[in-house]
């Protein structure tokens, strides 16, 4: 029976090849997309930890003041933790970008050389590969680094700068502006003598932990404490700006001790005298034994003081802490926003692409079903005949499923062989490869992706179409013969008394709730993924352009060792980094304490240390609202701290929690006159030495374009994929729609209806589905999105401003409009030249 | 001659597969005649009755119905002529199912500007206390006679019936043909019917028989039997 039946399968893929090809082409498509999402996914994760294993990647770095004795990385190794000095010099080059310079690495993030070879002599460099991709460099170029001529003798990367954020606070790699470059020790001397880097060496060592003989490695825990407690002398700090730093921050003590000094002194000098004059006999008695008593007294003063001067300069050593620890900071891999950032970014991608998938195959599967189900209600009485011969339901149903099994089978496995071929996985790649820093890895398919991409959609659709299938073929096989249509209670509502069309139309409607719940699923699909194309948008374009508009500062300094004084035309201000968790990811918040003055920000400070002001792409990004309480980690001290929100500031480049200066100098036990950054509208003089860095508008301008450049195909990709999905689905459900009441339309044209009297009330109805569906979807998978959008961004440190223009709105939905109506003008011309006396005659 | 038809010609195909269908008929029937269309399977009287019925376009001759020619109307006046002159019955009734018996009516009292009365219409046939139910809910013969009054719901002068008993019992065919020639009486309505079956001519005023596309004899009945009494249906 089956063999005669697969004869009909050929000839129903022939006679509806327009239908299974578009909707074939559609699932092609579709697997493409996900499985390149996926296989890029799996593949830079994968790739990622394993060039992480391969090329030794940090468990971690910490920064000192002064550099580690040997006797100190010795025993440190002797707890397992094996480590590297990994110092840095920044340099300014022409074109105003910065590159980071390194020695080359021996035991920890070891460079991986994509082309040349790692640098042997002084004048050779290994350079990022994503900075000299922006720069058009290549191995053999030269390169003017501190004012010497290197040669680019290999382009590469290292593990811990996956991302080549420059600073930790940053929110958008720009390769363009900053790189990293490896040269050898001894050209790292030389660059280092010359002392031509824009800010002083900075002390960095990676770590890894290693097992060491007894079995006791340290913790990261035991680690840090162990290095907070490794003490310097401030004299042994050869910084000048530390010292005078340092000089400033124990100016009082030191007033203090000499005051006690010169009374000390006082008082001894007092004791000398007196004991010298009584040894003078003056002949006067009553003023000779005056003068030993006085002398017996000032000794006892002395002693006194002494005794003071010891006690006191005890306290003082006891409360004044003379040595400081040696530790600056200590970030953990899992916390460095620039270690495994590639593979993090992946993680949301192949999640999503999973669940989208699964949620797309279905929709695919329920339209195939519904013509599957359009087939079978044509062919009642065929089956009722069949039935009649003996034929079993169970062969009907494989007969049936076989079609739509094969076709998702086909284009599942077409769309897999190009998603994981070179067409799909390295283009998404390629987007990758353009924004991370990360070696070419070798594109992989897990086996899950195997039975993801070729099992899965045919066991869909056997599914979906098994249930749908086997509810068609239930009914007796003499009401199959008769054709007898089961008015389902949906249909049969009472309506009332309404006028004629309207009742019509919601008749037709009722009629076709099935093909209908499709045509809006689809279309809430393919707006989900067109409302995540148009967030990203939305967002990056924000980003782009308040980013840009929120800086008035032209020149930002981030101190290491302030000044004793503001400097003049410059606005002073603290600044305290604090981790704030969001999703998983411990991002960085900065409070920053700022006068009132300050013209660069548009705040109303509170005279308050529980009470901030913070800004709009913070509360974006925590969905934090005015009223509510924010709790911060300084994990340097491991301290919570609780501020509640008064007021939002609109400012969208950072996540800033504003407060007064003074308030937050008491709050933070700093000095009155503490400060540690500087904003200023036109360029200062300030040493360089005393900075870790100039942040200027241009860079933040810069920068606030990366994220629409990085995400425009994706973008374009999202917005293309759901417009077809869309324009598919909602053109085989129009022409099932169509197809079922093509039928009844001729009758009505044979009656004499107008061809806008049919429209009115066939077609009209599905155009008001459309019309209210889309109203009613549009906002709703808006909400969906904006609900999800942020935890696919969550590891990003932007601001989440995802609102639309009422434009934006209108566009979209005269889009949805739109395509209905030249779906429908396609299928409607169709209709037009159908022969009326043919119809009936095959009908009957 | 209220319908006039000369030299109608009509065939399908190409090549291998053409076939004349209509091999230049030329009849016509009276205002107010109930007339039967006879012949065998693909003798051509369907084809004859939708060309007649503006549903076909004939390949050339010429159709008169109330002094219009439609031979030749574009698409839209065809739909208008359909509209304000004809009613058509089918031998499956096709009534739309997702329409009540009121409703499938009212989709063509919509076209009318003078429909009948829908109530007086219902009642004349019967359908008045099944006005609110479903095709699928009727029998056959009720789902005929919704058929008969959403034809005869915009007081058609011409009414095109295609094998109008066909699918219905003796008994219940019957009471369809009375209905028809109660409506004919009543309302004056010209009638053609296609059909095989020999008895119906017995009721009508005039039969025409093709055969080959041709018509093969043409005649007016003068003993009209009424419809309750024929027999063999």
């Amino acid at each position: 029976m089956q063999k005669v039946l697969r004869k009909r399968i050929l000839r129903d893929f022939k006679e509806n090849l327009v239908r299974y090809l578009a909707l074939g082409a559609l699932i092609v498509l579709c697997m493409y997309v996900i499985i390149s999402l996926i296989g890029t996914a799996d593949t830079i994760i994968t790739g990622s930890e394993k060039f992480g294993e391969t090329h030794k990647v940090e468990d971690g770095q910490f920064s000192t003041f002064v550099p580690l004795t040997d006797a100190e990385t010795e025993q440190l190794f002797e707890k397992g933790v094996e480590l590297e000095a990994q110092f840095y010099l920044d340099y300014e080059l022409a074109d105003e970008s910065t590159l980071r310079m390194f020695k080359n690495r021996e035991k920890i993030n070891l460079i991986a050389v994509d082309q040349g070879k790692e640098p042997e002599k002084e004048d050779e460099l290994v350079l990022e590969k994503r900075y000299a991709e922006e720069h058009g460099l290549g191995v053999g170029d030269k390169i003017v680094v501190g004012g010497k001529d290197m040669h680019i003798c290999g382009i590469g990367c290292s593990p811990d700068y996956d991302a080549t954020y420059k600073d930790f606070t940053d929110s958008s790699v720009s390769s363009i502006q900053f790189g990293t470059v490896f040269v050898t020790k001894e050209a790292y001397q030389n660059f280092l003598e010359e002392k031509n880097s824009v800010k002083v060496e900075e002390y960095i060592y990676a770590y890894r932990m290693v097992e060491v003989s007894d079995g006791r490695t340290m913790t990261e825990d035991e680690l840090k404490e162990w290095l907070d407690n490794l003490k310097v002398e401030a004299d042994e700090i050869e910084d000048a700006y530390f010292q005078e730093f340092w000089k400033e921050q124990t100016k009082e003590k030191t007033k203090f001790e000499d005051g006690i000094a010169d009374l000390k002194d006082g008082a001894g000098e007092l004791a000398d005298g007196l004991e010298e004059l009584s040894g003078i006999k003056t002949g006067l008695l009553p003023l000779d034994e005056g003068i030993i008593e006085a002398s017996e007294g000032a000794g006892k003063l002395k002693d006194g003081v002494d005794e003071f001067a010891d006690e006191t300069q005890e306290f003082l050593d006891e409360n004044f802490d003379v040595e400081i620890s040696n530790l600056r900071q200590i970030i953990k891999k899992g916390d460095n926003p620039r270690i495994l950032a590639a593979a993090n970014d992946q993680v949301i991608n192949k999640y999503g692409g999973l669940i989208a998938g699964v949620i797309v195959l279905i929709l695919f599967a329920y339209v195939i079903s519904v013509f599957v189900v359009y087939g079978i209600e044509k062919e009642n009485s065929t089956i009722g005949a069949l039935y009649a011969l003996g034929v079993r339901k169970r062969e009907l149903i494989l007969h049936y499923l076989c079609l739509p099994v094969v076709v998702c089978l086909i284009a599942g496995a077409i769309g897999f062989v190009i998603g994981f071929g070179g067409i799909g996985e390295s283009t998404i790649m390629g987007n990758c490869y353009s924004y991370f820093s990360i070696p070419y890895m070798e594109p992989m398919c897990p086996a899950y992706l195997y039975v993801y991409g070729i099992i899965l959609p045919p066991v869909l659709s056997a599914v979906v179409n098994y249930f749908v299938i086997s509810g068609k073929l239930n009914k007796p096989a003499l009401a199959m013969l008769r054709n007898e249509q089961k008015q389902s209670k949906i249909s049969n509502v009472k309506l009332g008394k309404m006028g004629f069309v309207t009742k019509f139309r919601i008749r037709q409607m009722l009629r076709e709730a099935r093909t209908s719940a499709t045509v809006l699923g689809g279309m809430f699909i393919s707006l989900l993924i067109l409302m995540l194309g148009l967030d990203c948008m939305v967002m990056c374009n924000h980003i782009s352009i308040a980013n840009k508009e929120d800086t008035k500062f032209e020149y930002l300094y981030t101190y290491k060792y302030p000044e004793e004084s503001v400097p003049k035309g410059g606005h002073e201000a603290f600044a305290k980094t604090m981790k704030k968790e969001n999703l998983g990811y411990n991002l960085d918040v900065t409070i920053l304490g700022i006068t009132e003055e300050n013209p660069f920000f548009d705040v109303n400070l509170t005279d308050s240390k529980s009470e901030v002001v913070i800004s709009s792409a913070m509360a974006q990004k925590y969905g934090v609202r005015e009223g509510e309480i924010i709790v911060l980690e300084d994990e340097e001290t491991e301290t919570h701290y609780a501020f509640t929100v008064k007021e939002i500031a609109l400012y969208s480049t950072s996540f800033y929690v504003f407060m007064d200066i003074e308030q937050m100098r008491e709050l933070f036990g700093e000095s009155e006159t503490y400060y540690n950054q500087v904003f200023a509208d036109a360029e200062l003089d300030i040493e360089s030495g005393r900075l870790y860095g100039v942040t200027t508008k241009k860079d933040i301008e810069k920068s606030a374009d990366v994220f629409i450049n990085q995400m425009k195909p994706m973008i374009v990709m999202m917005v293309g994929v759901a417009i077809l999905i869309f324009g598919v689905v909602m053109y085989l459900m129009m022409k099932v729609m169509i197809d079922r009441s093509a039928f009844h339309i001729s009758m009505v044209k044979v009656f004499g209806y107008r061809s806008k009297e049919i429209n009115k009330l066939y077609l009209n109805g599905n155009f008001y589905i459309i019309a209210v569906g889309a109203a009613v979807c549009i906002p709703v998978v808006k909400k969906v999105m904006d609900m999800m959008y942020p935890v696919m961004v969550s590891n990003v440190a932007c601001a989440m401003e995802l609102a639309f223009s009422w434009q934006l709105y209108a566009l979209v939905y005269a889009g949805v409009i739109a395509t209905y109506l030249i779906i429908n003008a396609l299928l409607v011309g169709r209709l037009k030249r159908v022969n009326l006396a043919e119809v009936l005659k095959n009908r009957e | 001659m209220y319908l006039e038809i000369k030299d109608l010609k009509k065939s399908y195909g190409e090549g291998g597969s053409y076939i004349q269908v209509l091999k230049g008929v030329t009849t016509g029937v009276e205002q107010g005649q109930m007339c039967v269309i006879e012949g065998t399977s693909g003798s051509g009287k369907s084809t004859l009755l939708n060309c007649i019925g503006g549903l076909d376009l004939p390949d050339s001759g010429s159709i008169v119905v109330d002094g219009q020619e439609i031979v030749g109307l574009k698409p839209e006046k065809l739909s208008d002529y359909r509209r304000e002159r004809l009613g058509f019955i089918f031998q499956f009734y096709n009534l739309i199912p997702n329409l009540t018996v009121r409703e499938n009516v009212q989709v063509c009292e919509y076209l009318s500007e003078h429909p009948m009365d829908m109530d007086e219409l219902l009642e004349t046939l019967g359908l008045t206390e099944h006005q609110n139910k479903f095709p699928s809910q009727l029998s056959g013969g009720q789902q005929q006679r919704c058929a008969i009054a959403r034809a005869l719901i915009k007081n058609p002068k011409l009414l095109l019936c295609d094998e109008p008993t066909g699918a219905l019992d003796s008994k219940t065919s019957r009471d369809i043909l009375a209905l028809l020639e109660k409506v004919n009486e009543k309302y004056g309505t010209t009638m053609l019917i296609v059909t095989h079956n020999n008895s119906i001519k017995n009721m009508v005023h005039k039969v025409i028989r093709i055969k080959d596309g041709q018509i093969s004899k043409e005649y007016v009945n003068e003993t009209r039997i009424p419809a309750m009494e024929l027999e063999d249906l």
